[in-house]
């Protein structure tokens, strides 16, 4: 290649023939030269005119094949993909359109679209037969284009993407790119990833990941407002800051306060809290940080209008539910520990009015002894606005008192089979997820028979191993309730100590948090409504798309992702609700780690950013050539014309 | 001087000795007149008997009429010898790009149709030369056989040597030519007239008078002529150390004028001395040139 740009030296060969020709013409014999007057100045000054163009097309030329004589091996800016003896590639592109990526990069420009333009850059150099996949790294990790040939569609695609507030799956986009081209046909597969690498360690795999945008993943200087809740007349927000350098110097105060002072950063890196007082005044309150950093856009936060926290009521009798070692019940034990930021009250007796669920999004019922009229009634209307309630029957339900049913989990009365009983199946809580298969070799000594029990229209979503139900589900509204038929207790046997329990919870909490909607969510973390509820949703820039969705556990729902944080309001069934995005604070307290090591097959990828131009450069130098010879014909008609007014 | 630099480049004018001939034909096809036919009865002149004269040439009638004795003279008692000059210098050696070739050959090959066309009248022929290599004068001869002579001391010639200063060696040559040529006889110079010393004209003048009919053949080349060069140019001349760096178009009007005017000087001083100058150009027909030549002779043919 060196020996071929080398030839671009001979360039100097015109130019020095120029130089020594400019001012002095051949010469050339003629007998009358003594009668020949000398014009010394316009010779000069006709040969520097005429040559110079001459000049110029034969530099050119000789550059060119220089150029042609290197290529494909003329390295540029631009990315293409290097292919082994010139076959097919199968590559799988992972854009990672994550809150970090919306940073201005090193070179200036917006990380992203700098990823989209080398991901173009890349699909440019596709050719007929090379099968391409897009992955996008913002969590959750999502296929935008299964491996394709069809070169169309992948532009499409791409023109389809757009920045957002989500945080980074890398891991998660790396394994769904090395799947999705797992199955092509074609033998040279690559993954290529565009991002900041502002995820998790990324582990060796094939095929080998390349990262040909290294320059991406500069450490920024940055804080960002992840969130805000009122408590009262105060206001808790948090601040994530990448370093105390991008701290200092900077406050938090209201949007549009005249008169509060700022509260002033910690300066130093990670999570952060600071209270401020609000002013009441203040209508749509938002927080914001002064200075400025490498990411303006999450410096600003609104303020949600009411506790974010997901609210949980247990109602669990503490001498019954506890573990043996004391403290609180094990449900409040178990969604403590399952999840920090809910709110969770314990109560005594079921509310007997409806207001009282206002803050709650979930109700843990642990071995219910009957509701009253008045508690069901509350109860009945707390699920109907999205709440979701769960009994776990014991013992108690024998000991229904005149007047109080079990409804509206279930209709009739429930029998406790006080007795060594087998399994549940784990196979029926297989939506569960692996935690389901901790169900197996339960030591059981009763549970509550649903069998002989009006469902109410609900649906049982687990049973134990001889086929009675375990899980039944019940639609309200736009809330749900939940039966399962054994307490919570570890008396009756250890089926809270398994993990299974946990998950069953963690199931309940999501259920409630998609159903009523948390007031503050995560950017990319997915709203979810009951399928014949009305739904719009207006967000930060526009309307945003609800579309229906098959759940796991078998029924259909109404979804939508809000992918860029700020303030959105909803309308459910023309109820307005106001809900807030933030973005996460690992995205700005996880720093860029290094490229993975770049295996061979890789390298021979990052050495791809070479472009076969000889088609172009032949273009251009047979235009050179053409011109060269246009002239030259031009000067000899000039010439002859010249001569033949002479004579 | 390299070999391949004094090579003279004959170009289409070669082979000389049958160029010549097919010359002298097509200046025989155009009609002619001659010599031989009233030779010895065409009234030449008078002049004054004196003892020994024939006294069948006494002319009576004037010796009726005013009681003189006056001989009467026939041409076929003048010299009618054709001394052909030609110059051999270093700037005869050039060609142009349109030229059929260099300025000596085409003088050669006229020297060699009129020494033809002499020959075949029953003149006779010397050669000379100014400048030059290997030039053989000869002296001067009658019949076929002068022919083949001169043609072989034409063909066997080198242009060279640079007259600019050299004015002596004109002379020389001319005081030959001079000695060869007697009352009457015919003098024809072939020279491109450049690059000539001072004086030059003077001397060749000088072949005009005694009776002497002298004509000066210019032989120049068509570039030489026309100067059909375009944008810049360094020129250098073959004799002496003339170089001149000009543009084309701006130094044509100049040169033609100045040709011209060195041309009219040439013809003004030739005619003072009862010369005459003929232009002629490489590219000519030689057919043509020939008989220009021949009429500037006035009567040679």
């Amino acid at each position: 290649m060196l020996g071929a740009l080398g030839v671009g030296l001979f360039v100097a060969i015109p130019i020095a023939a120029h130089l020594l020709r400019r001012g002095r013409a051949r010469e050339r014999d003629f007998p009358p030269t003594a009668l020949v007057p000398a014009a010394r100045s316009v010779a000069r000054e006709r040969a520097t005119l005429e040559d110079r163009l001459l000049l110029a097309i034969r530099a050119l030329l000789i550059a060119c094949l220089a150029v042609i004589g290197a290529t494909p091996f003329v390295s540029c800016s631009r990315l293409s993909l290097n292919r082994s003896a010139g076959a097919s590639v199968a590559f799988a592109l992972v854009v990672d359109d994550s809150h970090s990526m919306r940073a201005q990069g090193a070179q200036g420009g917006v990380r992203f679209e700098r990823a989209l333009g080398a991901a173009r850059e890349l699909l440019a150099s596709a050719r007929e037969g090379d099968a391409i996949a897009i992955v996008l790294a913002g969590k959750p990790a999502r296929l935008a284009l299964a491996a394709t040939t069809d070169l169309n569609a992948a532009r499409r695609a791409l023109g389809d993407l757009s920045e957002s507030d989500r945080s980074t799956d890398l891991e998660g986009a790396v394994s769904l790119a090395r799947t999705s081209i797992a199955s092509v046909p074609h033998h040279d597969k690559r993954v290529v990833l565009l991002s900041d690498l502002a995820g998790a360690a990324l582990s060796e795999g094939q095929p080998p990941i390349w990262t040909p945008l290294p320059e991406l993943a500069t450490p920024l200087e940055n804080c960002a407002i992840f969130g805000a809740e009122q408590r009262g007349r105060r206001v808790l927000a948090h601040v994530a800051c990448t370093s105390p350098a991008a701290a200092a110097g900077r406050a938090l105060s209201f949007v549009g306060e005249k008169n509060g002072s700022p509260v002033p950063l910690t300066p130093r890196g990670g999570i952060q809290e600071l209270g401020l007082d609000l002013d009441p005044k203040l209508e749509h309150p938002e927080l914001q940080l002064n200075g400025g950093d490498a990411l303006k856009g999450d410096d600003r936060c609104p303020l949600a209008a009411e506790s974010a926290a997901l609210g949980v009521l247990v109602a669990a009798d503490a001498s019954n539910a506890s573990a043996k070692t004391g403290g609180p019940p094990v449900l409040e034990q178990a969604i403590g520990a399952l999840e920090t930021s809910t709110a969770l009250h314990p109560i005594a007796l079921l509310p007997d009015d409806a207001n009282e669920y206002r803050s709650s999004a979930l109700l843990l019922l642990d071995d219910p002894g009957g509701i009253t009229p008045e508690a069901r009634s509350a109860l009945t209307a707390f699920v109907e606005r999205g709440g979701v309630a769960v009994a776990f029957l014991g013992p108690r339900v024998e000991q229904t008192p005149l007047g109080a049913t079990l409804e509206p989990f279930v209709h009739g009365a429930v029998h406790w089979e006080a007795k060594d009983i087998g399994d549940v199946n784990a196979a029926s809580l297989a939506w569960l997820g692996p935690e389901a298969a901790s169900m197996q070799d339960l030591k059981l000594r009763g549970r509550a028979g649903l069998s002989t029990t009006d469902l109410l229209g609900g649906r049982i979503l687990a049973t134990f191993s001889d086929g009675q139900p375990f899980l039944t589900q019940r639609e309200l509204g736009r809330g749900a309730l939940f039966t399962v038929a054994l307490p919570s207790s570890v008396e009756h046997g250890n089926f809270p100590l398994r993990p299974a329990f946990l998950a069953l919870l963690d199931f309940f909490l999501s259920e409630a948090r998609t159903r009523r909607g948390a007031a503050q969510s995560v950017a990319g973390s997915e709203w979810t409504f009951s399928l014949g509820a009305s739904v719009s949703i207006e967000g930060p820039r526009g309307a945003l798309a609800v579309h229906e969705r098959a759940r796991a556990t078998g029924n259909a729902q109404k979804a939508a992702t809000p992918t860029l944080a700020g303030r959105y309001a909803l309308r459910i069934d023309d109820k307005p609700e106001e809900r807030v995005v933030t973005v996460d604070p690992s995205e700005i307290t996880t720093l860029p780690q290094k490229p993975p090591e770049t295996s061979a097959q890789a390298r021979a990828s990052a050495n791809a950013g070479s472009v076969d131009a000889s088609p172009e450069l032949g273009f251009v130098a047979l235009a050179l050539l053409a011109l060269e010879l246009a002239l030259r014909v031009f000067r000899r008609l000039t010439r002859e014309r010249t001569v033949a007014a002479a004579t | 001087m390299s070999e391949l630099r004094k090579a003279l480049d004959w170009g289409k004018l070669a082979p000389l000795r049958l160029r010549a001939k097919t010359v002298a034909d097509g200046v025989y096809a155009g009609g002619h007149r001659s010599r031989r036919r009233g030779a010895g009865i065409e009234f030449g002149g008078q002049r004054s008997y004196v003892p020994g004269d024939d006294l069948r040439f006494i002319d009576r009638h004037a010796l009726l009429r005013h009681g003189t004795l006056l001989v009467r003279q026939f041409e076929t008692e003048t010299d009618r010898t054709l001394c052909l000059l030609v110059d051999a210098s270093l700037s005869m050696s050039y060609r142009g790009e349109d030229a059929p070739g260099a300025k000596y050959a085409f003088a050669a090959l006229i020297a060699a149709a009129l020494c033809k066309i002499a020959v075949g009248a029953g003149d006779r022929v010397s050669l000379d030369w100014f400048g030059g290599e290997r030039t053989i004068e000869l002296a001067t001869a009658g019949g076929r056989e002068a022919f083949e002579r001169v043609v072989g001391a034409l063909e066997t010639a080198q242009p060279s040597a640079d007259l600019k200063s050299d004015l002596p060696a004109l002379e020389r040559a001319v005081a030959r030519v001079e000695r060869r040529a007697g009352r009457g006889s015919t003098v024809v110079v072939l020279s491109d007239l450049l690059d000539l010393p001072e004086g030059a004209e003077v001397a060749l003048g000088s072949l005009g008078a005694r009776g002497k009919t002298l004509t000066v053949a210019r032989v120049l080349d068509p570039s030489e002529v026309n100067f059909p060069f375009t944008g810049p140019l360094h020129l250098r001349a073959l004799e002496g150390e003339a170089r001149v760096e000009t543009d084309a178009a701006a130094a044509r009007p100049q040169y033609l004028a100045a040709l011209e005017a060195q041309a009219q000087r040439w013809s003004e001083r030739l005619l003072s001395r009862g010369g005459s100058l003929v232009l002629l150009s490489s590219a000519d027909d030689p057919v043509k040139a020939v008989r220009k030549v021949l009429d500037s002779v006035g009567g040679f043919a």
